[in-house]
């Protein structure tokens, strides 16, 4: 299984979160909720809760119809004092990164302060590529 | 079958009486529940009056809950009724039956709007949640944080985690799309002015049509959110719901189109 595993980073900081599960829609409850989790914790509005939560959902989403059947996807959630980051990556025979022009990539850019996703071609999974999308959300200073 | 009979309210429209049950049901009563009878006689009656179910099923359709759902709720209110009607005394069982089987499918409409069993205490956290993140945001004139809950409502934020979590398995159907026609908001200007917007949207000739088939509400939540640049607490207010609300509609609409734009 190990051949589809996406490039992981070591979890450096004691408040980053990853989680590796099957590329595959019926997971989206799961990251949904661990996002929602993660968001509360943060003290994040509740504007901006459900935001990532629907950007999460959607740039998952997005990732999983790329994807490799069968394959594993990796999402990892970074905590700092301001901002919460998700980047998400999934192994794909494909090499175009979601069109910044679609309805979805709009969904993405209004709900996240930043949304970027790129393309890296992959040397051990025996699939072509790695596609990422990153997200941040910043932690508003409020009044 | 003597037409005259009928019960007279709540039957009208259906095609012929049920008073064919009512020796059924006689019969039925000088059964012993063990004898193998019972079971073949309830049954009998059962499927004599299943019409009756789908006819009460139908009247709550559209109202945002699937069919097969309320059928089979009207079905299981059926059989409550047929367990429950006694016959001695005097009632004909299409009377009886009726306002059982309708309140077995409200019942329904009030409780599954929890997508899963969710314990009560979480079920009152999170309207109380609800509301006071309503009247935080008047307050603040933005949405309140979960700290910020966790002070107005005196709960550890642990307790606050739980019950916004929580709203998470609820869904925005039942009751709030029944009231879609009463509170019938009016288009709003604001879509004419989206749809310029809306032309930088790549397949925006293929997703046009989606938008306009989506519930009125659905899609000016939809169109405030994504092509008005307002926060979601924004348009509760504008909207009149919740901002909890506003999110269980965006999540809705956004998933639906995601698979109507990629089948």
């Amino acid at each position: 299984m190990t051949e589809t595993d996406p490039p992981s980073h070591d979890v450096g900081a004691q408040d980053d979160i990853e989680l590796r599960l099957g590329a595959n829609l019926v997971h989206l409850p799961i990251i949904r909720s661990v996002a929602a989790s993660i968001a509360i914790r943060a003290d994040l509005d509740l504007d901006a809760i459900a935001d990532l939560r629907l950007a999460v959902d959607e740039a998952c989403s997005t990732l999983i119809t790329r994807a490799v059947a069968d394959s594993t996807m990796v999402c990892r959630f970074t905590i700092s004092d301001q901002e919460l980051r998700f980047t998400g990556t999934v192994s794909s025979d494909g090499d175009d990164v979601p069109s910044t022009a679609s309805f979805g990539w709009r969904v993405l850019t209004t709900l996240a302060d930043s949304a970027d996703s790129w393309v890296e071609p992959s040397r051990v999974n025996g699939h072509g590529n790695w596609v990422h999308i990153e997200l941040t959300k910043r932690k508003p200073t409020l009044t | 079958m003597t037409p005259q009979q009928h019960p007279p309210t709540e039957q009208v429209d259906q095609d012929g009486g049920y008073e064919d049950v009512a020796p059924l049901f006689k019969d039925l009563a000088e059964l012993d529940p063990d004898d193998p009878r019972y079971g073949k006689l309830r049954e009998e009656i059962v499927t004599r009056c299943l019409p009756l179910a789908e006819h009460i099923a139908r009247r709550f359709v559209g109202r945002g809950e699937p069919r097969d759902d309320l059928v089979q709720v009207a079905r299981l209110g059926l059989l409550n009724a047929v367990d429950r009607f006694d016959p001695r005394r005097g009632t004909e069982f299409v009377a009886f039956a009726v306002p059982t089987i309708m309140g077995e499918v409200r019942r329904h409409f009030r409780d599954s709007s929890w997508a899963v069993r969710v314990p009560r205490r979480l079920k009152e956290l999170h309207l109380a949640l609800s509301q006071a993140s309503g009247r935080l945001a008047q307050r603040l004139g933005r949405a309140p944080t979960p700290s910020e809950l966790a002070a107005e409502l005196e709960l550890t934020t642990d307790d606050v985690s739980d019950g916004l979590l929580a709203g998470n398995a609820y869904q925005s159907v039942s009751m709030d799309a029944a009231h879609d026609d009463d509170g019938a908001l009016p288009l709003t200007e604001t879509v004419g002015e989206d749809d310029t917007e809306m032309e930088n949207v790549e397949y925006h000739e293929s997703l046009q049509p989606l938008l306009a088939s989506l519930p009125e509400r659905e899609r000016r939540v939809l169109m405030l959110r994504f092509f008005g640049n307002m926060t979601q607490t924004q348009i509760a207010e504008r909207v009149g719901i919740s901002q909890m609300h506003v999110s269980r509609l965006l999540a809705r609409t956004l998933e639906q189109l995601r698979s109507e734009l990629t089948e």
